[in-house]
């Protein structure tokens, strides 16, 4: 009888020891398929361009809602009709509504991005801690910023006052206070100016880490942005000359394949969103959702290319404003035209007699067709049909977004010393000929703030705003009310903070 | 023999037929006084399984060798047992039961007398879930046990949701679902499980009974256990099958084609009406209203159809001496609602073995082998169906589709093309779900008369899921079309396994009666996952679904996953069950888990239980009480479903293009926060009582039930996004009553009837500080407020429509607005004189603050039937068909909607004018499409007839049960949709819950 009883205890003794000594250690088992922080090894110096690119996709991947969003209220371009989004609509009648998710969703994507940025420098820092090299840390923690002032400078513009991100940690904004939209606007102006140095000075395009990254030049057009509006034009001018004397930007020949494939890093450009489908039929691509921008119902030139949504309309204001000017590749390169837009541009007796470019078919052939959102929709934004690779078919697929290009700078230029400022490159008369000339126009002799003012709205229109900032700039509010509008002063400057960003930080209350 | 082995019925029907010295007893059955006579009483014969019932006299004659065994059964009385002598004369006396209370209860890694419970548990035996057809055992539990919510899903093989007294996890991070244990091993689903193999089901609703469980325990445990055989006992062989139809109920009533034109031409809007032209020209005018296009398509009778639904199940169990068994097969069939490739085949097998080696030693195992296909539904069809217009055919003779001949919406002008028969006639998405559970223990005893005894068990449960979803291509038109034919395939692997080991000691000594438990478990889970897409594969051959035969393969990167997680746990427990004189409980125990996921590795889950039987006490002297006990109980528990590790800061790969070429970066998150378990604290007060000599039971229970340590997204200002912290506090608190009553009449008819009922109270306690988490998305938004239920919505109240100029004129916030009679208006919350985001407040909660059940039951002679009922009140639905219109407002909308438009003065208080329809100002989310969820059910009714054994065909014919069965066959609410059932409280493309009719046969050897 012993036996089986000493048996059967140490059985269920040694079970129990089994389990108490054997199981313990994996508790200390690392979650799968993660890569932890703690783990990356920093002394692998080629790894910096990781975060930096990283940074870019960040800034690349804009949210779609955000820059029509920030573009709206200019009397260039209306929101579309109505259908979904009537706060959007709103908007561009200068009717708030401090809850509408566009408002938070750019807020919040632009700060987001801002301190992921900042993530990223302090990632680069710890490659350049374990010996990776000085200058190349540097030079990419630089172009992180430069990004993120663009970021920043848009916010304000939009916003007013807004907070400034001093460190990489957001919820240090909870006890921030807001800064003054000057404090915003030098703050930019200075760290732009400390990057300066460390930035590379060849064009995007002939950069082979990282192509079409920020540069010097990129620096300091969005410098030139800002120092427009704290009116330092002589900073403007500073900083405009040296891109023009720099020699790396020049204007691309043809206004309309400047927004279209032909355009993708062009000579022209300072900074642009860029996407890629690869050339492939299928697989990965990164696109940015232009659907927003197209019409709504076409006749593609290739059968099965996707359409549009039918928002962003370009205004008849700016559609008349172009034919007054005799306008032709520019107005043909911003508008694509319905017949039902065309039926309405008729309506004015002035407007009888229109150039062959006022068409519902493009150049390209794709047919436009009759809907029921809007009369036109952007050609900026607009890739013709058969640009597309075979095999894709959503809208616009495959194109770049173009942030900042060249005539915009010979146009600033062209301003500042128009205002007073000297420069050590051409004549303001010169760079606004320039710009004309590519268009097709004659020659000015001599140039006022109003010829560069027409010259702005008929070059940059539908492009991020430019215009509605210039109007607010020069407080030429009267453009503003147009169609039905009433711009009031200044209440509808700026929009509200969005709530859900009031509920949260209580400087914003204030 | 070998016909045998293969369930081959006619064989067994004959070879039941020898029979061996068999005599005659006759008798009589009585109350306990031996005069009044009990009439419909079943004598059973156990050695043959032939019985019969008692007469009007209580009288009975049976068939029968010495030393069979006869059982005496009749409900709301003392089940007896007798063992034949050679006298064929019998008498019984039979007492009021007081089973109930004598019942053995499952709980974890043991079991307890339903008396000594401190604690609230609620057992379902195997009659109680059969009733259900369904192929889903969560189903079956709907409406039968207070405070626990299960909402249906109507898809075949979709797993209803299942709360166990409310929500104590911050929905959405999927971690809300109880703990299923099937025989010792973890589940989070029991999908799989055959309704038939179950023996019973216990839910653990307090933290006290679940307690045991730790980590894995907040959100309440159900214990399952499965059929075993019986020592001792000759072979039982069992089939049971039935065959029905499901039906789609309460069918959403469309606006037609009239309505629809009406609607069209009151909205005011040209591109509408130009629509309305469209399809006048390309289909013709309408004979009898020829403002109207000559078409009028009711989208969801398009979609639906009606669905057959069947199972078949047999099961073979008995035992000798040393060993015991239990073997069965299922086959279970539903087909789909949903007019397309939708289905649930699932076949099982099951083998069930104790074998007593020694006198000390028992060994046994149990293995489960289900397989089982799904094809599942594109739910977006149910959406589709709702906004696609009347004024479209299904099939339009111009479709540029030759093919199919599917109609389009854009060719009348609508931005989409609307057809909802494209979603369901070029998918379909196949999961073939595979499992292997495998149970196997040891058990010594250490003492003599099993006081001490040590056991060993090892689960384990491996899963595949093989997913495999088909793109088929389509033209219909340029922006209605699929270019690419695609295959994706996602094959996981789950391998789960536990160990347990417990050594559990009862002792009695005097009046003390005495258990203790101790044990350690280890337990892992290991998941891997694959996923690969191809593009363009030959889509006319069936046997060419492979990636393999695709032209391409996708090489985006999310399209290809290879991905994985494992995760080791080891625990070790205690457990004290005291009683003195029966009449002081004592309970606790004590769990210290480890876990391998957190920074934090070990917790510690205590539990405590008291209870006391009034009625044993001398001085009880309560006329009618025959049993009353109090009990109170406390305990923690931890929910560990909360993701590994989230927060912690991590990289991850990304792609983007740089002057056309790929280029790969790293981007880096910026929160961090260490997560661990939320815990659980709950108190239970509750009673049971037994009353009328057992014919009325009574268990009532309070409670309140926090979960500390919530894991909540926290907002991260400024950026937007979240993090997910440890750091709310949810209540739930509620009463549920559970009341039973059965007895039988003077001729023979017995009856049960029994109700429970359940009140809930959800409340957000804490959120660190911050008012408020929204939820939810922007134009529907949910939020999270202190004092609040979880995500309730949250939004505008209408007061009513302007219906006229004065109103508008009289009304500053109307000038403000620019706003038209036909408009709505909406409570001024704040009274500033303005309406804005600022005036909204709490619109409802998705969760239902009273839940009640009731059965029926009775029988008579052969015939039985039973009907239950189940209903809820209090949750709001958001109608987000409905609210969607703010998205694209000129599709299709219901009937109700829109016959009840504003459209003049007096027309209508409650919604806005089709052209107000179309405003911003009308679109804000507000009580308009928040709706009373509010429901009443008749759950399932059966009718059957049972055919004792030898009665008809001779002795050696089977017991034979016939029955009919109306599943859900009426409901009755205000909502407007298909079904008030809705998890998470947004209606947008909810599978409808059908009517299932049923017959079935059950057939006993």
């Amino acid at each position: 009888m012993y036996l089986p009883y000493i048996l059967r205890y140490t059985l269920a003794l040694v079970v129990f020891a089994v389990v108490a000594t054997g199981c313990q250690d994996r508790l200390d088992e690392p979650a799968l398929n993660r890569t932890f922080n703690e783990e990356i090894d920093y002394s692998q110096s080629a790894n910096i361009i990781l975060p930096t690119i990283g940074a870019y996709a960040d800034f690349y991947s804009r949210g779609w809602e955000t820059i029509p969003l920030l573009s709206v209220r200019g009397d260039d371009v209306n929101a579309g009709g109505l259908g979904d989004q009537q706060d959007f609509d709103a908007t561009d009648r200068y009717i708030y509504n401090k809850d509408y998710w566009m408002y938070n969703s750019l807020w919040q994507l632009n700060y987001s991005d801002i301190y992921n940025g900042k993530t990223a420098m302090e990632q680069i820092e710890l490659y350049r801690q374990a010996g990776a090299d000085e200058a190349l840390a540097v030079q990419y923690s630089a172009e992180v910023e430069v990004l993120n002032a663009f970021l920043l400078y848009y916010l304000t513009q939009v916003f007013g006052d807004v907070f400034i991100p001093d460190t990489g940690d957001p919820t240090d904004l909870l006890v921030s206070p807001v800064a003054s939209r000057r404090e915003v606007l030098t703050y930019i102006s200075e760290q732009l100016s400390t990057v300066l140095p460390a930035l590379s000075t060849v064009h995007p395009a002939d950069r082979t880490d990282i192509p079409g990254g920020a540069n010097r030049y990129t620096a300091l057009a969005i410098k030139a942005r800002v120092d427009l509006e704290l009116g330092n034009y002589q900073a403007v001018a500073d900083a405009t000359s040296e891109i023009i004397n720099s020699g790396v930007y020049q204007l691309h020949d043809d206004f309309y394949t400047l927004f279209k494939t032909d355009g993708k890093l062009s000579r022209e450009n300072l900074l642009e969103l860029q996407y890629s489908d690869y050339g492939q039929a299928s697989g990965d691509e990164n696109f940015h959702l232009y659907n927003f921008y197209g019409p709504q119902g076409w006749t593609p030139a290739v059968e099965g290319a996707g359409s549009g949504w039918g928002f962003y309309e370009p205004s008849l204001k700016f559609i008349k404003f172009m034919l007054d000017r005799g306008e032709s590749v520019r107005l043909e390169t911003s508008v694509l035209f319905t017949d039902r837009g065309i039926a309405e541009l008729r309506t004015d007796p002035d407007y009888q007699d229109l150039p062959a470019v006022v068409s519902n078919t493009t150049r390209d052939g794709d047919v436009i067709n009759n809907y029921a959102r809007a009369l036109f929709a952007s050609g900026k934004h607009y890739l013709p049909s058969d640009e597309l690779t075979p095999g894709r078919t959503r809208y616009g697929t495959n194109k770049n977004y173009i942030c900042i290009r060249y005539a915009e700078v010979l146009l600033m230029h062209a301003e500042a010393l128009t205002r007073g400022a000297s420069g050590t490159a051409i004549s303001a008369e010169a760079a606004v000929n320039q710009v004309r000339s590519r268009a097709g126009l004659g020659s000015l002799n001599a140039v006022t703030l109003d010829d560069i003012a027409d010259e702005k709205f008929a070059e940059l229109a539908l492009e991020w705003g430019i215009r509605y900032y210039d109007l607010v700039r020069w407080e030429r509010f009267d453009e503003l009310n147009y169609d039905g509008r009433t711009f009031s002063v200044p209440e509808d400057i700026y929009l509200p903070y969005p709530q859900n960003q009031v509920d949260q930080l209580p400087a914003l209350g204030n | 023999m070998q016909l045998r082995k293969t369930f081959a019925l006619c064989a067994l029907l004959l070879s039941a037929a020898s029979l061996t010295a068999q005599s005659v007893y006759s008798g009589t059955v009585t109350e306990v006084d031996g005069a009044t006579p009990l009439i419909g009483v079943y004598v059973v014969n156990q050695a043959d399984g032939g019985g019969t019932v008692t007469d009007i006299d209580g009288r009975f004659e049976i068939t029968g060798k010495v030393g069979d065994t006869l059982n005496i059964t009749y409900t709301g009385y003392e089940p007896q047992q007798y063992t034949l002598t050679s006298q064929t004369d019998l008498s019984f006396e039979l007492g009021a039961a007081t089973a109930l209370l004598d019942e053995v209860v499952v709980v974890g890694y043991g079991t307890q007398r339903s008396r000594d419970l401190t604690s609230s548990i609620t057992t379902l035996d195997d009659e109680d879930i059969q009733r259900t057809p369904t192929g889903v055992v969560t189903q079956a539990i709907q409406g039968k046990v207070a405070g626990v919510q299960v909402v249906t899903a109507g898809a075949p093989g979709a797993s209803p949701q299942v709360r166990i007294r409310g929500v104590g996890s911050y929905p959405g991070s999927n971690n809300e679902a109880p703990l299923y244990v099937v025989d010792g091993m973890f589940y989070d689903n029991i999908d799989f499980l055959n309704t038939a193999d179950i023996k019973s089901l216990s839910v653990l609703k307090d933290a006290s009974a679940a307690a045991i469980y730790g980590v894995r325990a907040a959100n309440g445990v159900v214990l399952i256990e499965t059929k075993s055989g019986t020592f001792d006992a000759p072979a039982q062989i069992t089939y049971d099958g039935y065959y029905g139809v499901q039906r789609a109920q309460n069918i959403v009533k469309m606006a037609n084609a009239e309505q629809f034109t009406r609607m069209a031409l009151e909205s005011g809007s040209e591109a509408d009406i130009s629509f309305i032209d469209n399809a006048l020209q390309r289909y013709g005018r309408s004979r009898i209203n020829p403002a109207v296009p000559d078409v009028n398509t009711d989208w969801y009778e398009a979609i639906l159809r009606d669905a057959p639904v069947q199972n078949h199940s047999v099961d073979v169990s008995g035992g000798s001496a040393r060993a015991a068994y239990s073997v069965g097969v299922n086959y279970f069939d539903q087909e789909g609602i949903l007019d397309m490739k939708n289905e649930y085949e699932r076949f099982n097998l099951r083998t069930k073995v104790d074998f007593r080696a020694t006198d000390w030693f028992t060994i046994g195992g149990n293995v489960l082998w289900s397989n089982a296909t799904q094809f599942q539904p594109e739910n977006g069809a149910w959406f589709q169906a709702y906004y696609a217009v009347p004024i479209m055919p299904v099939y339009d003779p111009m479709s540029a589709d030759s093919l199919s001949g599917l109609s389009n919406a854009q060719d009348l002008g609508f931005r989409g093309g609307q057809n909802p028969l494209a979603n369901t006639l070029y998918n379909e998405n196949r999961l073939k779900i595979r499992k292997l559970l495998g149970n196997f223990y040891v058990e010594f005893n250490l003492l003599s008369d099993e006081r001490l005894t040590f056991r060993s068990a090892y689960n384990s449960s491996y899963s595949t899921i093989d997913q495999r979803n088909l793109d088929f291509p389509y033209f219909i038109g340029n922006d209605f079309q699929r270019e690419n034919s695609v295959i994706s395939r996602n094959n996981s692997t789950f391998f789960n396994q536990i160990w347990d080991n417990t050594l559990t000691y009862k002792e009695s000594f005097g009046n003390n009666n005495l258990t203790v438990l101790l044990g350690s478990s280890y337990r892992d889970e290991q998941f891997e996952e694959l996923r690969l897409r191809g593009l363009n594969f030959p889509t006319d051959q069936d046997a060419a679904f492979f990636i393999d035969q695709a032209e391409t393969l996708d090489t985006d990167r999310e399209a290809t996953r290879d991905g994985g997680s494992r995760f080791y746990g080891l625990s070790y427990f205690g457990r004290l069950a005291y009683n003195f004189r029966n009449k002081y409980l004592v309970y606790g125990t004590f769990r210290a888990d480890g876990s391998s996921k957190y920074q934090e590795k070990w917790g510690y889950f205590p539990t405590v239980g008291l209870g006391w039987v009034a009625s044993e006490e001398p001085f009880f002297n309560v006329p009618f009480v025959n049993y009353l006990k109090f009990r109170g109980s406390w305990g923690e528990l931890g929910n560990d479903r909360i993701a590994a590790s989230d927060g912690a800061t991590t990289t991850n790969v990304i792609v983007t293009s740089l002057g056309d070429r790929q280029f790969t970066g790293n981007q880096t998150s910026n929160v961090f926060s260490a997560l661990r378990w939320e815990v659980v604290e709950e108190i239970n007060f509750g009673l049971n009582a037994e009353l009328l000599d057992g014919k009325v039971t009574l268990e009532a229970d309070y409670y309140i039930r926090d979960t500390k340590n919530a894991a909540i997204r926290v907002n991260i200002p400024a950026i937007g996004g979240t993090v997910l912290r440890n750091v709310g506090i949810i209540r739930n608190s509620g009463l549920e009553v559970a009341l039973g009553y059965q007895n039988s009449t003077a001729f023979g008819l017995g009856y049960r009837l029994s109700g429970n009922a359940a009140s809930l109270n959800n409340e957000v306690r804490d959120l660190f500080g911050q008012p408020f988490i929204d939820g939810g998305s922007a134009e529907f938004r949910q939020r999270s407020i202190v004092g609040q239920p979880v995500l309730a919505f949250f939004g505008r109240e209408v007061a009513g429509v302007y219906q006229n100029q004065a109103e508008i004129d009289a009304d500053p916030v109307a000038i403000e607005n620019n706003l038209e009679p036909g408009d709505l208006r909406y409570v001024d919350q704040n009274g500033d004189g303005l309406i804005d985001d600022d005036d909204r407040v709490v619109l409802g909660s998705y969760l239902p603050t009273f839940t009640w059940g009731a059965n029926l039951g009775l029988d008579y002679r052969g015939f039985d039937f039973a009907v239950s009922f189940f209903g809820q009140t209090g949750n709001k639905i958001l109608n987000r068909r409905r609210g969607e219109v703010i998205f694209t407002n000129d599709t299709n909308l219901d009937a109700d909607l829109v016959e009840n438009s504003w459209r003049g003065e007096g027309t209508s208080n409650l919604y806005p004018s089709s052209a107000g329809r179309r405003k911003g100002w009308n679109q804000r989310l507000s009580d308009q499409w928040i709706e009373d969820g509010t429901f009443w059910r008749i759950q399932n009714a059966q009718l059957g007839y049972t055919i004792e054994k030898g009665r008809f065909f001779g002795a050696g014919s089977p017991q034979l049960r016939l029955y009919l069965t109306a599943d859900r066959p009426l409901t009755v609410f205000d909502y407007n949709g298909f079904n008030p059932e809705i998890a998470d409280g947004v209606d947008r493309q909810t599978y409808p819950i059908p009517a299932t009719y049923t017959a079935g046969i059950n057939v006993r050897f």
